[in-house]
C-alpha cells in the first residue's frame, strides 16, 4: 500500500523532534535537512515545519546541469548523487521553497530524501515516525481523502496545491483549521 | 513516475532536437575515429609497429567512443548543461583556472572533506585507473613502444621519436615495466575500500544500487586482478594459462569501458564541468551580486539567478509572485519564510528576525 507523507501545518508544537530525527537517518551523516519557522516570531509560539514536498516536476532537478539530482520510482526526489554534483547550486536557486542545502566544503549539495532506505519500503521517514504532534503523519491515499470528508471543506481549498504551493506534490500539505476558520494561530 | 529525468526536457519539439543530435553525433564519432586513426599511423610509423594482441582494445575503445558521445551528446542538449558548458568555456582562461583545476581533478580536496577514508579509496583508484590509462593506451594505439637495438639498453619510442634510451635494468625500465602492476595494486586497494564502505557504512548502504554502486567496483576490480594473475603466471609459472587469462582481462576492460557513459563512472569524463562550476561562481560573483528582493543580503550573482529562471521558464516553471518578485530573487531563507507566509496567511518573511535553531541542537 503506497503511502505519502501528509502534514497537517497547524498541529505543529516547535519541538524541533523531526530535524533531530532527521539526522540519525542513514545517509544523512548527522545533518538535518528540514526546518521548523517561528510564523510570526516576536508575537505568539506558532510553528510550522517545512521541508522538500517532493514536486512531481521538481524545479531542483530540472535546473542540475550534472542531473545530480534523480528521480526515486516512488517518487521521491533524492539528494545530490556524490560523484555527480558539481557544486553549481543551481538548485539551491531554483528550489521554490528553498530546501536544498549546499556544503560549500565538501563542495555537494544535500536534501530531503524522504528517507528512502526507509520510506521505498513502506517504512514512514524518520520526521513522521517521531512527530508527536501528528504534524506530520505518513497515510495512504484513502486516508488522506477519509480527512477530507472528515473536514468538510469544498475540494480547491481542502489539501492544500495553488494557491498555496508552486505546482503538483507528492508530499500533501494541510491546514484544516485555519482554512475552516475553526483554528486560530496561536 | 519516471526514475530519472531524460535528456529530453527542452521545450523544443523532439524531432528538432534528434535532428541535431544525429548530426552532431555522427560528426563528433567521426572526427574522433579519424583523429586516433591519422595518431595511430604516425606512431606506428606507418603502421609498421602494430601490436595485434591488443587488437581487443581498439574495438573497445571505439564501441565505447560510440557511447560516450550518444550520452555526453544527449547530456549537452539540456538547457542547464548548456549555459554551463558555454559559460565556463567562455571562463576557462581565469587566473585560477589551474589551481581549481588541481583541486578538483588531482587531489580531490572536497573528497578529503567527505572523509579521509573516502579520499583515500579515490586516490587510489582514480590515480591508479589514470596510471593504467596513461601506460595502455599508448601501448593499443602504438603510440608508445620500447625497442632493444643495443644490448642492456631500451629504446622509448614515443609518436615515432625516440625519446630516451634507458639500462635495461635501471629504475626508470622497472618503473616502466612494474606501471600496470603497481595500477592494478591501487586500484585494487582502492576497490576494496570501496566495498567495505559500501557494505559496513550505514550511510553508504541508504541508496546503493547493484548496477549503480557494485558493478562498477566488482569491473574495476577483476580488471585489476586478472591483470595482477598475468603478471604472477608469467613470472612464476612460466605463462602457464596466459592467453586464457589475457582474454577474460581484454573482455573485463572492454566490458567497463563500454558500461563507462551509462552508469557511475560517467562522473569521470563529465567532472571537468566542476571546473566550470567554479569559474562561473567566482566570475559573475565579482561581477554583480543579487540583493534578496525581502532582506537585501547578497546571496547569488545575479547572472546566475537570471539563468536559473530562464532555464526554470524552458520547463514551463514561472515563480513570478504577486507580491512582485520571482523566487530566485529571494535569499533562501527568506524563500522558506515566504512559503510560511503562504501557508498561514501571515508575513512571517517581513518579520525581521533570523531564522532560529534550525539544526536541532537546544
Ligand atoms: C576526473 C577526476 C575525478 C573526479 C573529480 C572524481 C570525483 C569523484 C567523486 C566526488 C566521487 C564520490 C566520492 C565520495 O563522495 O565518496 C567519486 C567516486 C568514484 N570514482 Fe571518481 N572522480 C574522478 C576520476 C575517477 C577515475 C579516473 C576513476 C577510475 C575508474 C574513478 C572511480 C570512481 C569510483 C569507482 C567511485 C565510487 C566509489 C564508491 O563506490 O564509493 N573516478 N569520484
Ligand atoms: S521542494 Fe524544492 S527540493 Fe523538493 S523537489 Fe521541489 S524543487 Fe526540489
Ligand atoms: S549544486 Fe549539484 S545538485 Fe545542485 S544543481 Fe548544481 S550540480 Fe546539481
Amino acid at each position: 500500500m503506497k503511502k505519502r507523507l501528509y502534514l497537517e501545518l497547524e498541529n505543529c508544537i516547535g519541538c524541533r523532534s523531526c530535524l533531530a530525527a532527521c539526522t540519525q537517518c542513514g545517509g544523512h551523516e548527522q545533518r538535518n535537512r528540514n526546518y521548523v519557522y517561528d510564523v510570526n516570531p516576536l508575537v505568539n509560539r506558532q510553528t510550522m515545519p517545512l521541508m522538500c514536498l517532493h514536486c512531481v516536476n521538481p524545479a531542483c532537478a530540472r535546473s542540475c546541469p550534472a542531473q545530480a539530482i534523480q528521480i526515486h520510482e516512488t517518487g521521491a526526489v533524492l539528494s545530490a548523487l556524490v560523484e555527480k554534483c558539481i557544486g553549481c547550486q543551481n538548485c539551491t536557486i531554483a528550489c521554490p521553497y528553498g530546501i536544498p542545502k549546499f556544503d560549500t566544503e565538501q563542495n555537494l549539495m544535500y536534501k530531503c530524501d524522504l528517507c528512502i532506505d526507509r520510506s521505498k519500503d513502506g517504512i514512514p521517514p524518520m520526521c513522521a515516525s517521531v512527530c508527536p504532534s501528528n504534524t506530520l503523519q505518513w497515510l495512504t491515499d484513502e486516508e488522506i481523502e477519509a480527512k477530507q470528508k472528515h473536514f468538510t471543506l469544498d475540494n480547491g481549498k481542502w489539501v492544500t496545491s495553488m494557491p498555496y504551493l508552486e505546482g503538483d506534490t507528492n508530499v500533501k500539505v494541510n491546514l484544516p483549521g485555519i482554512l475552516q476558520g475553526v483554528t486560530k494561530l496561536f | 513516475m519516471q526514475s530519472t529525468i531524460s535528456a529530453t526536457t527542452t521545450k523544443k519539439p523532439a524531432r528538432n532536437v534528434n535532428d541535431a543530435f544525429a548530426s552532431h553525433f555522427a560528426k563528433s564519432m567521426f572526427l574522433t575515429v579519424a583523429g586516433i586513426a591519422i595518431l595511430v599511423f604516425i606512431g606506428t610509423r606507418m603502421f609498421t609497429h602494430i601490436d595485434l594482441n591488443l587488437y581487443g582494445y581498439m574495438v573497445g575503445t571505439i564501441v565505447f567512443l560510440g557511447g560516450f558521445f550518444y550520452r555526453f551528446i544527449a547530456w549537452g542538449e539540456r538547457p542547464p548543461t548548456k549555459i554551463m558548458i558555454k559559460k565556463g568555456l567562455k571562463l576557462l582562461f581565469r587566473k585560477s583556472t589551474p589551481k581549481t583545476a588541481v583541486n578538483h581533478l588531482a587531489i580531490y580536496d572536497f573528497i578529503r572533506n567527505r572523509g579521509l577514508y573516502r579520499w583515500v579509496q579515490h586516490i587510489l583508484i582514480g590515480w591508479g585507473c589514470v596510471l593504467a590509462c596513461l601506460v595502455t593506451f599508448p601501448l593499443v594505439f602504438s603510440w608508445m613502444y620500447f625497442t632493444m637495438e643495443e644490448n642492456g639498453y631500451y629504446t622509448i619510442v614515443l609518436f615515432g621519436m625516440n625519446v630516451m634510451k634507458v639500462p635495461a635494468e635501471g629504475i626508470i625500465a622497472f618503473f616502466s615495466y612494474n606501471a600496470l602492476n603497481i595500477a592494478a595494486i591501487m586500484v585494487t586497494a582502492g576497490v576494496c575500500m570501496a566495498l567495505r564502505r559500501r557494505l559496513k557504512n550505514m550511510q553508504a548502504r541508504a541508496e546503493q544500487k547493484f548496477m549503480y554502486d557494485f558493478l562498477p567496483l566488482y569491473l574495476l576490480l577483476i580488471i585489476s586482478v586478472t591483470g595482477l594473475l598475468l603478471t604472477v603466471q608469467n613470472v612464476f609459472l612460466h605463462g602457464w594459462m596466459q592467453p586464457q587469462m589475457s582474454l577474460i582481462h581484454q573482455f573485463s576492460v572492454i566490458v567497463t569501458l563500454i558500461y563507462l557513459p551509462f552508469g557511475k563512472l560517467a562522473h569521470i569524463p563529465f567532472r571537468p564541468m566542476s571546473i566550470f562550476a567554479r569559474n562561473y561562481r567566482e566570475h559573475y560573483g565579482e561581477q554583480e551580486m543579487k540583493k534578496c528582493k525581502v532582506c537585501g543580503d547578497h546571496f547569488v550573482s545575479v547572472e546566475q539567478s537570471n539563468d536559473v529562471i530562464q532555464v526554470l521558464s524552458t520547463n514551463e516553471m514561472e515563480f513570478n509572485m504577486k507580491d512582485g518578485f520571482n523566487l530566485a530573487e529571494l535569499c533562501l531563507p527568506c524563500r522558506r519564510k515566504y512559503r510560511i507566509a503562504r501557508f498561514s496567511g501571515f508575513a512571517t518573511h517581513q518579520v525581521k528576525v533570523k531564522e532560529a535553531n534550525q539544526n536541532a541542537r537546544g
